[in-house]
């Protein structure tokens, strides 16, 4: 049996996070590293640009080989965990084969989810999250010119926009009010909406595919209000899931993520987890959340990496902040942090400015003088600064109004005097 | 001293301090500083010359200084050179600070003293109140009695001071004026007999300065804990030891020149017409031949005296004078200096100090002469063996004689 | 990973008169706008803040790029931004709590600083030297790689640069050293070790506080003889140089030994007791200098030994402070390449956290002051070159601002002040003459 000390599995952004912090505090024990991809590690967030052709496939990784030679770090594709046994500190491989680890991290991220739609299983559909997801879809586009969105998520929007660049006729389908609803409000998803709607892409909102039919080369979908939609190329985008399969038997925490303490550590002795597999401690809510984001998962891998090599310079996790940029046809939304309707009312002050002639929209949360959320289109502030506000919880109330104004450039200046 | 000419020798006539430079050139010296003082200059000339000439392949430094001269030996010994200087009087005087350092550091370096008087008054001349005011500093101290044997004892230095049972720094003293300007007939010695004789140089095997052994050199060392007093006293009683190995080592390579070279000098301590003799003279340095001559005339006279040259002062050799001193009833010790709070001549002290080890008291009694330049003549022994020779008829010791207190 | 040239800001310098921001946006957007400039400096409530890229060293933006597109150069230290790889995602921009990485909006893409090669246009811009560009980072990577030649926990005072002197300079050195430290603060801290251990890692030797010049000598010499380039170093306190140490260094100098002497000046006997010394400046409290009913201090100006070695005639002569480490470190490598082939004499002042009595944690500060009110004047000298100051004498700070901080100077009086301030005019004006004077070697013979 292989024996390491470090396992970590999966490739991506925690994973490689992970990797990095550890050898900052450890240049000398093994590092071993398994992913059930083939290739070198890329990240999901980019594939949506290889879909268009925009992004080459062989230029979006992250890593190359001379890294983790140099890292001397044990890099294994195409090997994906089956089993996880925490009693005696091993994993089984797919095809059997086991590897001993004294530290074991779990990042393997999370996989798209299939909605529970009749017919589904009898069409051809793609999903986005794999590196051959994108480039299948890259293959098919040319021939593509109906294509049908399954979620109105920022995953079936990025991909939305990249087939309808690519050339496709896109018709996204979501079964809320609106499209982007974790992050953004009404107003807000309504201009990116417009902006949507003027590049073409149709967008059905409210609106639920009942049934899914095979049809020629294409699939046909049923809609909620009745009505069909032929397509010839159908991506399902409703949402993912986290990828724990291969724990069932291992006896490991799990709720809908793997359940972590402020440490990334797992209920099970010398096991963490980090990135879209993990549920952790909201910043603003008492309860676990996934924040499924890449940031997110950066963050909580370097957490996980300085824990497992015991690097006492490490801090405790402070919570998942939900945020996200967010580009689409030229334009570009922002979201740190939470509406004011996730938060109890108590302190919140909500301010607001739209111009959605302009395409320009601002949304300020603030709760006890505190930023707790604020949101953007075409609105220029920063939103790692404001990040930082939110985490520092920097009281504002001695310039309130001037931040009300001139957010970006107060939060500079905040920034200047509180972190620089 | 008995000479047989070897083949390849070479007679030259020189002076003392001419002869300590060929001596210096012969035992391939590496490194030479120098500072010129009366009576040593000549000395620091000829050396100078001789590396001009190419005679001496050393390096040269003309320090600012004697402190300095002793330092830059310092530092190349500790690089692994093989080492000289010279120096007297006040010279001495003023490298004390590093010369009490050197036998600690257990650094083979060879200095000659061309012995010089020291102030005040003031004052140029022979005597060897330099020397004898550093005798117990832990060098290694020869006094000679000829041009020959300042040249010999010069490179016999290196062996005994690089000896792996010594490792002591060698003051070879010769007597200002008489030695150093006195010129006689010397034999130099065959360069190949000499490198076979001194062999390969070994100077640093203990302690060095060296990046390729890297090791701090003399840390601060005592203290009234941990493992301090006891180091200290290591180190100590290290150099005591080496001190008394000097004895026997001084022996065998004066009787291994003598095999080479066809000449021996005695090492410690020369017994002059000792055999039968009642009553002995104790001299140190050039003085001895004006003795000699003094008790060669007394025993045409059908005086029993003797005679008996350290030549090895420092280590003491106590068995070599107590032996020797044994037989006789009473010794007449002539210093050319003084030990002030004895009121006597230091050498008169060791002899005393040495006697004790004497199955039976010998009487003995301190002479002063020479100092500050003046000279010792064969009417001052005169003198001397009579006061000895009365001593030894149960006389009383009385005080020191000053020789030349009436000149 | 190694440190890195950086921009730094005196807020202070500051007028924000914008000219950084306009040059910045000329140079990367073609543009007279300052808001496209990559450098923002902020007013408010009358003081200045800024914005801008810190090239960090474990750049959050570059985590966080899903395309590759930005990556930390390991020789620069700049944070590259890839135009053909970058998708627009703007995560990066989550990545940065600095404001340093931002969208662009005429340009489409974020932009952030690049140094501009290492010659910032900002920088260059700015009328009123609040921005700097920082090059000591040179310093850090050269000698960081380098071996420290001390072990470690030497037991200097707290506070005290004389560690932070001896370390850096046997860095630079190197292994190929014999290292001498007359008594003093150095082989006190224990460089030469206690009982049969040692301090250092190259072969070090603790001469007499007389002889440390003559004894390199001889290791110097022997060595150039027998073919092996061994360096020698002095690392000696004024004591041991200046006073009973002078008469070797002297003759060493005038001999063109090849040496490398430096003096760590903290102005007396610190290491017995606080005792005066020859380099005790006038007014100084020292132990044997007392302050009391008739004593106040020092009656005597210190002797200025750098300049007695300039008359030597040395290979190299420096004065440095580690209040300017880059201008140490200038200094440090001429003097060990002029220790190849002559004599190098180097003065570094070390302020005596524990004799001069100031906090531990102002040497630094100290230094500068020092330097700054012209009380420590910074020059080199060559015998080609002749000399040259190294830190302009113009517009000094008032001398109060160094004596004030030292509570060796607690008691002066004003006429004691005015004598000090006559000294230093004094010196400014020799120093500045000599160094508007014909160079030693072209002087006529
Ligand atoms: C199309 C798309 C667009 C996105 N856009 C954004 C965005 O704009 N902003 C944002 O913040 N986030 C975005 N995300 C989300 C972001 O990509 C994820 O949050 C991030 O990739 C999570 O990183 P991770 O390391 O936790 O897991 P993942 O990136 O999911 O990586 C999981 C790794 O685990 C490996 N693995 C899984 N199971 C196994 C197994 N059993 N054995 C071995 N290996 C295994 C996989 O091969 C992979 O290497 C997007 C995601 C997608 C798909
Ligand atoms: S905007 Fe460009 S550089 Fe920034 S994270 Fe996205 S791809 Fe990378």
């Amino acid at each position: 049996m292989d024996q390491t000390h470090y396992l970590i599995v999966g490739a991506s952004h925690a994973a490689l996070s992970a990797v990095h912090a550890i050898r900052l505090h450890d240049a000398e024990r093994d590092i071993t590293v398994v992913t059930r991809d083939q290739s070198l590690p890329y990240s999901p967030t980019v594939l949506p640009y290889v879909v268009s052709g925009r992004s080459a496939p062989e230029r979006v990784f992250l890593r190359n080989e001379d890294y983790f030679t140099r890292l001397n770090v044990k890099y294994r594709r195409g090997a994906a965990v089956r089993k996880v046994r925490p009693a005696t500190a091993s994993v089984q491989l797919d095809d059997g084969e086991e590897i001993g680890f004294s530290k074991l991290l779990l990042a393997s991220g999370a996989a798209p989810a299939l909605p529970p739609i009749p017919g589904l299983a009898g069409v051809r559909f793609h999903v986005l999250r794999t590196l051959n997801d994108a480039i299948a879809l890259h293959s098919v586009l040319p021939k593509t010119k109906r294509a049908l969105v399954l979620g109105g998520g920022l995953i079936g929007m990025h991909a939305a926009e990249n087939l309808a660049k690519g050339g496709a006729q896109v018709t996204v389908v979501e079964i809320q009010p609106h499209v982007l609803s974790g992050y953004f409000d009404a107003d807000a998803s309504g201009i990116i909406e417009k902006v949507f709607a003027t590049n073409g892409v149709r967008l059905l909102t409210s609106s639920q595919v009942t049934t899914l039919a095979g049809s020629g080369e294409g699939c046909r979908a049923m809609l909620s209000d009745g009505a069909e939609l032929d397509a010839d190329l159908l991506l399902v985008a409703a949402g993912v899931a986290p990828v724990t399969d291969f724990l069932d038997e291992s006896g490991i925490e799990i709720d809908r993520g793997v359940l972590v303490d402020d440490w990334m550590h797992t209920s099970a002795e010398n096991v963490w987890a980090a990135g879209d597999v993990a549920q952790a401690r909201g910043f603003f809510e008492a309860d676990k959340i996934i924040n499924g984001i890449l940031p997110d998962a950066v963050g909580q891998g370097r957490i996980a990496g300085m824990a497992m090599a015991g690097d006492a310079g490490a801090k405790p996790y402070a919570g998942g902040v939900p945020l996200n940029t967010y580009a689409f046809f030229g334009q570009q939304a922002m979201s740190v942090g939470v509406q004011e309707s996730a938060l109890d009312s108590s302190g919140v002050e909500v301010y607001r400015q739209v111009d959605a002639e302009a395409a320009r929209y601002l949304k300020i949360v603030l709760q006890d003088s505190r930023l707790a959320g604020i949101f953007g289109i075409n609105w220029a502030f920063d939103p790692g600064v404001m990040r930082e506000l939110i985490l520092r919880r920097i009281d504002l109330d001695a310039v309130k109004q001037p931040f009300l104004d001139a957010p970006q450039k107060i939060a500079r200046v905040l920034m200047s005097r509180n972190w620089r | 001293m008995s000479a047989v000419l070897k083949p390849k020798s070479k007679l030259i006539v020189c002076d003392g301090n001419e002869a300590a430079a060929w001596a210096v050139a012969a035992a391939r010296v590496e490194m030479v500083a120098v500072y010129p003082i009366t009576p040593q200059s000549s000395l620091v000339e000829y050396l100078a010359k001789f590396v001009a000439d190419g005679r001496l392949a050393a390096e040269l430094v003309d320090a600012e200084g004697e402190h300095s001269v002793l330092s830059v030996l310092q530092g190349a010994c500790l690089a692994g050179a093989r080492t000289y200087t010279a120096s007297c009087g006040p010279g001495v005087a003023f490298m004390f600070e590093p010369y009490v350092r050197t036998p600690g550091l257990r650094l083979p370096i060879v200095m000659g003293i061309v012995t010089r008087d020291l102030l005040t008054p003031q004052s140029v001349w022979g005597g060897q109140q330099d020397a004898m005011s550093v005798r117990e500093a832990g060098w290694i101290q020869v006094y000679c009695e000829s041009v020959q044997e300042v040249l010999d004892t010069t490179i016999m230095a290196y062996k005994i001071a690089e000896h792996r049972d010594v490792m002591l720094p060698v003051n070879v003293c010769h007597d200002g004026n008489y030695l150093s300007f006195g010129a006689a007939r010397v034999e130099l010695p065959d360069q190949a007999e000499v490198d076979a004789f001194l062999g390969e140089k070994d100077v640093n095997w203990h302690v060095a300065l060296d990046p390729r052994r890297p090791m701090a050199v003399d840390p601060l060392t005592g203290g009234a804990v941990g493992s301090g007093p006891a180091t200290f006293v290591r180190y100590r009683k290290g150099e005591c030891s080496a001190m008394q190995n000097a004895l026997s080592v001084i022996t065998e390579v004066h009787e291994e020149w003598g095999r080479r070279f066809g000449r021996t000098h005695a090492p410690l301590v020369e017994r002059y017409r000792m055999q039968d003799a009642d009553y002995a003279l104790v001299t140190i340095g050039s003085m001895t031949g004006a003795a000699k001559d003094a008790v060669d005339a007394a025993r045409e006279r059908g005086e029993k005296v003797g005679l008996l040259k350290v030549k090895t002062y420092r280590p003491f050799p106590v068995q070599a004078v107590a032996a020797a001193l044994a037989q006789v009833k009473a010794a007449g010790v002539v210093d050319r200096s003084v030990s002030f709070g004895w009121n006597c001549g230091p050498l008169f002290q060791d002899v005393i100090g040495a006697l004790y080890h004497a199955p039976r008291r010998v009487a003995a009694m301190s002479f002063i002469g020479g100092l500050a330049g003046a000279d010792i003549t064969t009417g001052h022994f005169d003198e001397a063996i009579r006061r000895v020779a009365e001593l030894a008829q149960g006389a009383a010791a009385g005080g020191t004689v000053w020789l030349n207190e009436k000149d | 990973m190694g440190a890195f040239e950086t921009i730094s800001f005196r807020p202070e310098n500051c007028n924000g008169c914008n000219d950084c921001m306009i040059a910045c946006a000329q140079a990367k957007a073609q543009s007279d706008d300052a808001a496209r400039s990559r450098i923002q400096v902020l007013s408010s409530d009358g003081s200045y803040e800024l914005a801008m890229c810190r090239q960090c060293g474990d750049p959050e933006c570059v985590h966080n790029c899903p395309a590759a597109a930005l990556s930390k150069d390991a020789e620069s230290g700049v944070i590259d931004w890839d135009a053909s790889k970058c998708v627009d995602c703007l995560l990066c921009t989550v990545g940065c709590s600095y404001g340093g990485m931002v969208y662009d909006v005429d340009a489409g893409h974020v932009a952030k600083c690049d140094l501009c090669d290492g010659d910032p246009a900002c920088v260059k811009a700015c009328p009123r030297g609040a921005l700097k560009f920082l090059t000591t980072a040179r310093i850090y990577n050269e000698v960081g790689n380098l071996e420290d030649l001390f072990v470690p926990g030497l037991a200097g005072c707290q506070g005290c640069n004389t560690e932070l002197i001896i370390r850096h300079a046997m860095r630079r050195i190197g292994p190929e050293a014999v290292v001498a430290t007359p008594p003093g603060c150095i082989p006190g801290m224990g460089t030469v070790g206690y009982n049969g251990l040692t301090g250092t890692k190259v072969p070090v030797f603790h001469p007499l506080l007389t002889n440390t010049a003559s004894m390199l000598t001889g290791v110097r010499r022997y060595y150039k003889r027998i073919g092996r380039n061994v360096k020698v170093v002095a690392l000696a306190g004024d004591g041991g140089t200046a006073d009973v140490g002078f008469q070797s260094l002297s003759g060493a100098a005038e001999r063109g030994e090849e040496m490398l002497f430096i003096c760590v000046d903290n102005e007396g006997y610190m290491n017995t007791g606080m005792q005066r010394s020859g380099c005790t400046p006038y007014g100084a409290w020292t132990s044997t200098t007392p302050v009391g009913e008739r004593g106040r201090g020092k009656t005597q100006d210190a002797k200025n030994l750098p300049l007695l070695m300039v008359m030597h005639h040395c290979a190299y002569v420096a004065t440095a402070s580690t209040g300017f480490m880059e201008d140490l470190y200038d200094k440090l490598d001429r003097a060990i390449e002029a220790s190849e082939h002559g004599f190098a004499y180097l003065h570094v002042y070390s302020p005596c956290t524990t004799g001069w009595r100031f906090p531990s944690d102002q040497n630094i500060e100290v230094s500068r002051k020092a330097v700054r009110t012209n009380f420590v004047l910074l020059w080199e000298f060559d015998p080609q070159s002749g000399l040259r100051l190294t830190h302009a004498a113009e517009d000094p700070l008032p001398l109060a601002e160094y004596v004030m901080a030292l509570g060796k100077y607690r008691h002066l009086s004003e006429e004691q002040i005015a004598h000090i301030e006559g000294t230093i005019a004094q010196n400014v004006k020799f120093v500045k003459g000599l160094a508007a004077g014909v160079p030693l070697a072209a002087a006529p013979a």
